[in-house]
């Protein structure tokens, strides 16, 4: 079952199906939801960043107008790690009167010393944070190539030591994490609307906090306002409001406010370094050394990726050494953001680059083309649509596409020479791959109905991705018809298992289950045709519109096709095969990778900034990009997937932080004044191209180009001033300090 | 916290404080000093009736994409949650809730204003319209409808915001141009980062070729 060779829909720009719903307010989200005799809850959360609780007296809050219910979350005794942790959850009539009773409670906390800089937390010798561990560090790497401090920079030319970083940041998903609860009349079935990336897991975890049964808990979630990696179960705040629910034995309302978004809903860990590196007058890298430590918040390590350093030259760099430290800090925990590790990876390898080529007197795009990750022989061999078999290839041409795209030779100039007036231009790149492989389970229903109606159904959920719209595409292809043809039900826990959209893995992790259930619906729908036709089914063809009768050249459009089908309607799942290997227990599923589906990409990007050097403020004025993710199926939602990940990736690079008070220990900037996001005007215009490669299957591509955007960023930067910003965000401030310090060395 | 009684238009500020307990009470929800302040020095001017609400919920008319509609707020409420939460209008989203993203922009006898930031009873009067105004017997506005066709949305939360501040452009200048039209959009955020593809939408509501 291959993706078919003509493609009339998939891969062209197909608008989306709901598109009119949402843009004129008629979509429902999560936060939309007003059941009747719906109660509204509101948390109340640590005003301290470290602290135990003494006593909570909620005496007179139970006496406030409006009053309903309780949960409490932490009782006297328990420790509070942040400014934002969770106490108690309340509930009350209005979202005013709730907000009353919250303000009635009185806590007492016995304050505890904390820490909210990184750099304090790994200078402090004991473990100030609460978090469990002796010390400050969460997760250590040490790692060195053999003799790496003799070989590594000694045919080098010339070296290149300096350090870079980026800061915290949070999701600030525009739809506040939360959900909706309500319980059937006798208390035993939990219905849920939630603002979840993850449909069936936010049913599973509150069914097992409730100790329901399969079936027991519906999670709906039709519309959701936003959601990169920090939306993958009921959370805490789910939770209570199913808790309010039940003893209130009314519906309860728990979105989170602006503050709590920020401060509780997820954040990106930061990450700071010292970064070596070395290469030859040629521009070959000989060795990349790196010190860097960044945090996650109290108890987190994994997603700061450090491992993977020096990223996309991982591959191509023989000496490598390596030591990094994740330090606690008493800030909410990091969850998946984007792309997770790899913006911070991009920042630490990418920006040394343009250091060092400077330093060698090289075009940054010549020292990038020397140094690529080679293709991987053996793997090619194996399989020659992987991307190992074929990366040095992808960015070669992704590479010279670029060139042309943004006309770089006539453009880029060498660092420093960004015009003569106090508006510096400059040009700056950078690489970038992940992986948005897809997986099962994600049972798909195709129904097709005698009036002509066609119904695709699964429990995943659309993010913004335009998910509805690929279910239809896919199933217009095999059935003839237009997606607007196909009614597409989304999001909604009983319709089965599916994957949590997360790494870019839904369109990977859906399209072959999707094609499988409509050519199994199609096939279905021909043998009853061909039944009531009295011709041998392998007569019967689905073409544009109708279905082909080779027996007499009949062309029998598609509803009447259905009508005569002689059933009420046939239907099909369709799924990712389960096939292990019975001896490893490995599930099997070569064909699947290989054709139906991918992973691994590598993109290319280049900035254009302009930098007033009198004020320090960046505008970025053009950005170009290069990206492939296999067969694309739909172009438009596609294109604007990956400028939308760029204008991520600028929020990143010039105005995004979390600022946090190292002595009350709290964010001082957890809402959207102080919390920067650009705007329309302050973003450029985005010339994106997708570089096809239909022969690889579906790839996800939600977090590759928001990857090296803030590096890019930080190199044409460099590249206009002749200065390099250390940090980002690379804020006014920030650009000033590093002009001031180029004009003060010699 | 005690109730008090109150008519369509509220409770007159001078009965409010004259309530025994109910002064006291309510004189910490409004922001007055507890006091025995005599009530005509809180007065503006000195004397006088001056119609008052509050602080309990009163009776309240919007005027909603052409419908009349009465609820019962607190005077606190804003026009946004009035909207969202009393009349079930959920267009207007919350995101910020201080006047800064543009996620709940509505317009305001054409104008648009920030609906987090405003009364719900400062707006009784005043014709206020939503981003559903702007789909009617199954077809919709051109505006939501280049939206759509340029894909200038991804999750779609701040959208009806954009699409509201644009009508509002568009309706006091039909021949804006995409430079005018894009200044309009300034008081909104999108997080997704769909700014590229409402570019498209801009030049093509404004007959305009994107080069």
């Amino acid at each position: 079952m291959p993706w078919p060779v003509t493609r009339r829909l998939i891969g062209t720009r197909i608008q989306r199906l709901d598109g009119i719903e949402k843009a004129t307010g008629r979509a429902k989200y999560s936060f939309d939801i007003n059941r009747p005799r719906m109660l509204h809850a509101r948390m109340l959360r640590s005003p301290h960043a470290h602290a135990t609780i003494k006593t909570i007296d909620s005496a007179a809050a139970e006496k406030t107008a409006g009053f309903r219910g309780i949960y409490l979350i932490k009782k006297a005794g328990a420790e509070l790690f942040f400014a934002g942790d969770e106490i108690l959850a309340i509930c009350a009539d209005t979202e005013e009167h709730a907000e009353d009773c919250l303000r009635a409670i009185r806590v007492e906390y016995n304050v505890q010393q904390h820490v909210v800089k990184e750099a304090d937390s790994l200078t402090a010798q004991t473990n100030v944070t609460g978090g469990l561990g002796a010390n400050n560090i969460v997760a250590a790497g040490d790692f060195a190539t053999d003799n790496f401090d003799t070989v590594a920079f000694q045919g080098a030319a010339a070296t290149h030591e300096a350090s870079y970083g980026i800061a915290v940041i949070s999701h600030q998903c525009l739809e506040s994490h939360g959900l909706v609860a309500e319980w059937d009349a006798k208390q035993e079935n939990l219905t849920v609307w939630a603002s979840t990336q993850a449909v069936p897991n936010t049913a599973e975890g509150l069914r097992v906090h409730f100790k329901l049964k399969p079936g027991e808990v519906t999670c709906i979630c039709n519309y959701m306002g936003g959601g990169f990696g920090s939306k993958f179960g009921p959370d805490i705040q789910g939770i209570a409001a199913a808790e309010l629910a039940r003893s209130t034995r009314q519906p309860v309302k728990l979105m989170l406010d602006r503050a709590e978004e920020v401060t509780v809903g997820g954040i990106r860990p930061s990450a700071y370094g010292t970064v070596k590196i070395g290469g030859t007058k040629e521009g070959r890298l000989t060795g990349y050394e790196v010190d860097c430590y960044g945090t996650g918040g109290v108890n987190r390590g994994p997603t700061v990726n450090f491992g993977l350093l020096p990223y996309v030259y991982g591959p191509s760099i023989p000496n490598v050494k390596r030591r990094h430290r994740v330090v606690r800090t008493n800030i909410q925990t990091a969850r998946a953001m984007r792309a997770p590790g790899h913006p911070q990876n991009a920042i630490l390898t990418e920006q040394v680059l343009d250091d060092l080529a400077a330093r060698l007197n090289i075009n940054p795009m010549t020292l990038r083309l020397a140094n690529l990750p080679p293709n991987d022989l053996a793997e090619r061999q194996a399989n020659p649509r992987t991307y190992p078999g074929q990366r040095a290839d992808i960015y070669r041409t992704e590479i010279a596409i670029i060139r042309k795209m943004c006309s770089w030779d006539q453009a880029w100039h060498a660092p420093g020479q960004g015009g003569k007036g106090t508006i510096k231009t400059g040009l700056g790149m950078a690489l970038h791959t992940w992986g948005g492989g897809g997986r099962g389970p994600n049972p798909t229903r195709v129904t097709i109905n005698t009036d002509g109606t066609v119904v695709a159904q699964s429990s995943s959920q659309d993010l913004g991705t335009a998910h509805r719209t690929v279910m239809a595409i896919i199933v217009a292809e095999i059935l003839g018809l237009q997606p607007t043809d196909i009614t597409c039900i989304i999001g909604n826990s009983q319709h089965g298992p599916s994957t949590p959209s997360g790494g870019s893995t839904t369109c990977p992790g859906t399209s072959p289950a999707i094609l499988k259930a409509v050519e199994l619906a199609a096939e279905a729908m021909l043998t009853a045709l061909a039944g009531r036709l009295n011709v041998q089914r392998n007569q019967l063809s689905i073409a544009p519109g109708v279905v082909v009768n080779a027996a007499n050249n009949q062309r029998i459009p598609f509803r009447d096709a259905c009508r005569q089908m002689g059933v009420p309607n046939v239907q099909a799942n369709g799924d990712w095969p389960v096939q292990k290997d019975l001896q490893s227990n490995a599930v099997l599923r070569e064909e699947w990778t290989t054709r139906l589906t991918n992973q691994g990409v590598g993109g290319v990007q280049i900035a254009e900034v302009k930098v007033d050097t009198e004020t320090g403020v960046v505008r970025c004025s053009r950005f170009w990009t290069v990206q492939d993710c296999g067969l694309i199926i739909n172009k438009l939602a596609c294109e604007s997937q990956v400028a939308g990940g760029i204008i991520m990736g600028l929020n990143y690079a010039l105005y995004e932080e979390c600022i946090y008070d190292r002595q009350t220990g709290r964010q001082v900037n957890p809402d959207m004044e102080f919390y920067k996001l650009g705007g329309i005007a302050d973003m450029p215009n985005i010339y994106v191209h997708m570089h096809d490669m239909p022969e690889r299957g579906v790839i996800g591509i939600g977090e590759p180009p928001t990857i090296g955007t803030a590096a890019a960023v930080g190199n044409a930067i460099f590249n206009a001033i002749g200065a390099r910003v250390s940090h980002a965000p690379f804020t006014p401030e920030r650009v000033l300090a590093a002009l001031n310090n180029r004009q003060a060395q010699p | 916290m005690i109730e008090l009684e109150t008519t369509e238009a509220g409770p007159s500020r001078r009965q409010f404080l004259q309530g025994t307990g109910a002064a006291v009470t309510a004189t910490a929800l409004t922001g007055f000093a507890a006091s025995d302040t005599p009530a005509a020095e809180l007065q503006p001017g000195g004397g006088g009736q001056v119609p008052a609400v509050g602080p309990g919920a009163a009776k309240i008319t919007l005027n909603v994409n052409g419908r009349d509609v009465q609820t019962s707020v607190e005077p606190r409420v804003t026009l946004l949650d009035a909207l969202r939460n009393y009349l079930d209008v959920t267009g207007c989203k919350r995101v910020c809730d201080r006047a800064t993203c543009g996620a709940c922009t509505v317009m305001l006898d054409g104008k648009v204003v920030y609906s987090c930031t405003m009364l719900a009873i400062e707006a009784q009067g005043k014709a206020i319209r939503t981003a559903e105004s702007l789909y009617n017997d199954g077809k919709a506005d051109a505006i939501p409808v280049a939206f759509a066709r340029t894909d200038a949305q991804q999750c779609g939360f701040c959208t009806p915001g954009f699409v509201v501040a644009m009508k509002a452009v568009l309706e006091a200048n039909p021949q804006a141009t995409p430079a005018e039209v894009e200044r309009g959009l300034q008081g909104n955020i999108c997080r997704c980062g769909t700014y590229e593809q409402m570019r498209d939408a801009i030049y093509s509501l404004c007959n305009t070729k994107r080069v």
